[in-house]
């Protein structure tokens, strides 16, 4: 049996739909925020931010706009886990946690196995790390260069000038040689794959600096890049909110339209500065907390059993794909699958939930 | 709830009408005329035009390249205002919703988006899903996978062929196949930068021709009513008129449907190197009826190429304006999104604009040429009014070219060519022979038992403001739209086909995904259940 509380008190799932409406529904500018849901839960969120003329942000669009930003100023080269298993003749690493980040990584691309397709098939890939974690690196097999994540921009610098035959200072080359084997393995790759996850620590100028090199390297061979995508349906999410508004995380309705604006519709910034004057935490994935301090924010939020929050308005949602069916965007294919439930329970849905709240919030009333 | 339309000019080339009268539907379909002649809803159109819903061809609305598209350049769809009761998303530029309702308000009931691919198929169909209004149906497309090549490669049967691309259809819900730079975009992945009909894919051994030809005679043999739509080598490259002549010699008399003519459409005369070949590629098509053509018009605006010739896409990089772009090596076929601004000052651009008119104009059975933007590659859907007109008043084209660079007019036959469509010839070209390109018995025609999906128009000297905003729009007899504007949404259907196979190939694919990618095949399912609600999906029959 599902539950919802108000500060901590039991109340009906009917009362908590309707008091959930209330509180949207008298705000001057609400919040949708945090966000970890399915794509079900996604869309319906979305829909009740427009509705309500509020703002939505997903808890993780700080790494989801890290690679945006360069994809939007810069270009992308990106292909899939699938062809990067059976096609790339060496692989680049980047950034601590990998492993942690996408748990299959190194089932799904296999390094240790020779890709199948092209001249390279059957012969060894060669497989470089640039600032693994402790350990990490020696998992796969790769040639590792250990550097804190605040070093790694500057080493990728370093390797694209190596790549481009521009000088670089003796000392760099001196403390780092093994960035021209990587240089030079990357000139001699047939399809080279550069592996990546902003959620590492990288931030837009690395993540520059490292498609730099793959556009570099695209001029004569072929290289490419698979990202890491961030937590709480990040990706998922993202490609929801694109083709529902046209824009990532952190968009809002306060005129009628969606309005992007990375810095403005910032979640935290949004409250701590008292701009929205109520929120709905979504955080169906693992419960995470939100990152404001402020306990006096109208709340409401919608947790996994054993994530309730020290007050405001609580509603139990499921797991995706753990207590229900989920559609989610897989890391292991880049793309949406549907994930069955491992252990399907009534519990509702971030997507049912929300459902229900925006049937109490008529389209009159709202505008 | 009976109702009747009285008086209007009903243009409808499938049941041969051009004649003032009255259209009655009832429970969402066309009716015949009742004995009592009374209508529970009598609507008054005399004076107005009476078509039914069009249908696009060609358009990419959804998928993860567009979406891709959306994401890359929030520059070019700032929305501006708040939208009407009862359309949520409906002023969000760019978005899934607001295609729904412009293609309402110009009278389109029925788009197909071309490029699914099928390991990417369930998001074309999230997407798809949350375009409200009308109906929907898309391409799959194969051609670059490797399945199919090894296949080939391996010497496999026909029937083996056959059973995959059957399965393929079915399975991502589509309306058939599609082909993009067959093979093209696998040799790009091995590091060519350049491929012809008769270049060889590297370690398959097969060429584009070969590749095309056998999915054209599968697609037939499984019985998909559309013909294969190949998206050919070579786009948009000076001199690759020949492509597209070989291409049609290749077809040896099959069906087949050439997506985006306008860009294959380029000789290599005048001191650029580049003129329109539009009047040898007319009078080829002219020759060749069992070919048919969408165009791919450009309009001069901003837009952004959307393309899964990835290949191609990598060479116009370094073009892009504004100078971004992401280029995607998929499972198979990828993409690449590359953003471009089509100037009338600009001597190849204004070639390509009157390239396009041309072959719309001298093609001569308005039922094997259709009109596209091959939305957004040559401008967005939403400039097929304009488009319209211009086919419509030959002043309104020379205006036009009036304003083109000087040389242009050397170079290709437009001035020279007086034809003015009618209403009906557009009304063949968007209604009628769309319907008959995909097999749609029951739409694109106002004949007894169609779907209730009407267009009314008031006719205006402003030819795009006429077909910009309908007067009325019914979407399976229920009215949408009202002067121009969406009142309401409805949630339209994603058509598609269910061509049969032998349910043997699933054990091979089976076998094949576990042991190339070591993943269960049925994590690329389409189900009813991923969609956010029921009946998303409705079938239309295969050819027996
Ligand atoms: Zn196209």
């Amino acid at each position: 049996m599902s539950k919802a509380t108000l500060e901590g008190k039991t109340i009906s799932l009917e009362e908590a739909y309707r008091k959930a409406a209330d509180i949207l529904r008298s705000a001057r500018f609400p919040l949708i925020a945090g966000l970890g849901a399915d794509i079900a839960g996604a869309r319906s969120a979305i829909l009740l931010a427009e509705r309500v003329r509020g703002a939505f942000d997903h808890l993780a669009s700080e790494e989801i706009l890290a690679d945006l930003d360069v994809m939007r100023s810069f270009s992308m080269f990106t292909t899939t886990p699938n062809e990067a298993r059976v096609r790339a003749d060496c692989f680049l690493f980047v950034g601590p946690g990998l492993t942690k980040l996408w748990p299959s990584m190194v089932e799904r691309l296999a390094p240790d196995q020779s890709p199948r397709h092209g001249a390279q098939a059957g012969a060894p890939r060669k497989i470089f790390w640039l600032g693994p974690d402790a350990s990490e690196a020696k998992g796969v097999g790769a040639l590792s260069i250990n550097a804190p994540v605040s070093e790694i921009s500057s080493l990728l610098a370093q390797l694209r000038a190596t790549i481009g035959g521009r000088p670089i200072t003796r000392e760099a080359a001196g403390a780092t040689p093994a960035i021209a084997e990587i240089a030079q393995a990357l000139k001699s790759a047939h399809f080279g794959v550069v592996v990546w996850s902003a959620s590492a620590g990288l931030d837009a100028l690395a993540i520059e600096m490292l498609q730099g090199i793959v556009a570099d390297l695209n001029v004569s061979t072929r290289c490419t890049g698979v990202p890491i995508g961030a937590r709480a349906g990040a990706a998922g999410v993202t490609q929801a909110a694109g083709w529902m508004t046209g824009f990532p995380p952190r968009t809002a309705f306060g005129r009628g339209y969606p309005e992007h604006d990375a810095w403005r519709f910032e979640a935290r910034r949004l409250v701590e500065s008292g701009e929205a004057d109520a929120a709905l935490w979504i955080s169906a994935y693992d419960g995470e907390p939100p990152p404001w301090s402020r306990a006096d924010l109208p709340l409401i939020t919608l947790a996994p059993a054993g994530k309730q929050p020290g007050h405001g308005l609580y509603i139990e949602v499921g797991q995706p794909g753990v207590t229900h069916d989920a559609v989610e965007y897989a890391q292991e294919i880049a793309a949406m699958t549907l994930r069955k439930a491992s252990q399907s329970t009534a519990t509702p849905s971030v997507g049912i939930v929300i459902d229900a709240i925006l049937a109490e919030i008529s389209e009159a009333s709202s505008c | 709830m009976l109702t009747v339309l009285r008086g209007g000019h009903i243009v409808d080339p499938a049941t041969k009408q051009d004649t003032i009268g009255d259209v009655w539907f009832q429970d969402g379909r066309i009716v015949a005329p009742p004995a009592h002649n009374k209508g529970d809803v009598e609507i008054d159109v005399s004076g107005h035009v009476v078509m039914a819903g069009a249908i696009d061809i060609h358009s990419h609305i959804a998928g993860g390249n567009v979406n891709t598209a959306r994401l890359l350049l929030p520059e070019l769809h700032r929305a501006v205002r708040a939208r009407l009761v009862g359309t949520p998303l409906s002023t969000a530029k760019w978005s899934t919703y607001e295609t729904g309702r412009l293609y309402a308000q110009m009278g389109f009931t029925t788009v197909v988006e071309p490029a699914m691919a099928p390991h990417h198929a369930l998001q074309t169909h999230l997407e798809l899903n949350d375009v409200p209004i009308i109906d929907k149906g898309a391409l799959t497309v194969l051609g670059n996978d490797d399945f199919l090549l090894r296949m080939m490669r391996q010497g496999a049967s026909e029937s083996a062929i056959n059973d995959y691309v059957a399965l393929t259809v079915s399975n991502t819900h589509s309306l058939g196949l599609k082909c993009i730079n067959p093979g093209g975009c696998e040799s790009f992945k091995e590091n060519m930068r350049a491929f012809g009909l008769d270049d060889v894919v590297p370690f398959y051994g097969v060429t584009s021709r070969q590749i095309f030809q056998l999915l054209q005679k599968s697609t037939q043999a499984v019985g998909v009513p559309h013909p294969l739509h190949l998206h050919m080598n070579n786009l948009g490259i000076a001199g690759n008129i020949d492509t597209a002549l070989q291409t049609i010699d290749a077809a040896e008399g099959l069906p087949l449907h050439l997506a985006h003519v306008q860009f294959y459409a380029y000789g290599v005369e005048g001191k650029h190197g580049f003129s329109s070949a539009s009047a040898r590629f007319a009078e080829k098509i002219n020759a060749n009826p069992n070919v048919s053509v969408d165009v791919g018009q450009v309009m001069f605006s901003d837009t952004v190429t959307i393309s899964s010739d990835v290949l191609k896409q990598f060479n116009s990089l370094s073009g892009a304006i504004p100078r971004k772009g992401a280029i995607f090596d998929g499972d198979a076929n990828g993409g690449g999104v590359v953003p471009y601004a089509y100037k009338i000052s600009n001597y190849y651009n204004a070639i390509q604009w009157a390239a396009g008119l041309e072959l719309f104009l001298l093609i001569q059975n308005p039922e094997q040429v259709y009109f596209t933007t091959d939305h957004p590659n040559g401008g967005p859907f939403t400039a097929y009014p304009d488009l319209f007109a211009l086919l419509m008043s030959a002043d309104l084209r020379a205006q036009m070219m009036a304003r083109l660079p000087a040389d242009v007019l050397e170079h290709t036959t437009l001035p020279s060519i007086s034809r003015e469509y009618t209403l009906y010839e557009i009304a063949q070209m968007s209604r009628s022979g769309a319907a008959k390109l995909f097999g749609f018995k029951d739409r694109g025609q106002l004949g007894v038992g169609s779907v209730a999906d009407i267009a009314v128009y008031k006719p205006s000297k402003d030819i795009a403001a006429m077909f910009r905003r309908a007067a009325y729009v019914f979407k399976d007899g229920e009215r949408v739209v009202r002067d121009g504007n969406v009142t309401h949404y409805t949630r339209g259907k994603t058509l598609h086909i269910s061509p049969a196979y032998d349910k043997n190939i699933h054990q091979r694919l089976d076998a094949y995904y576990a042991e190339l990618y070591g993943l269960p095949r049925t994590i690329f399912n389409i189900s009813e259940a991923a969609l956010p609600k029921e009946n998303a999906f409705a079938e239309v029959a295969c050819r027996n």
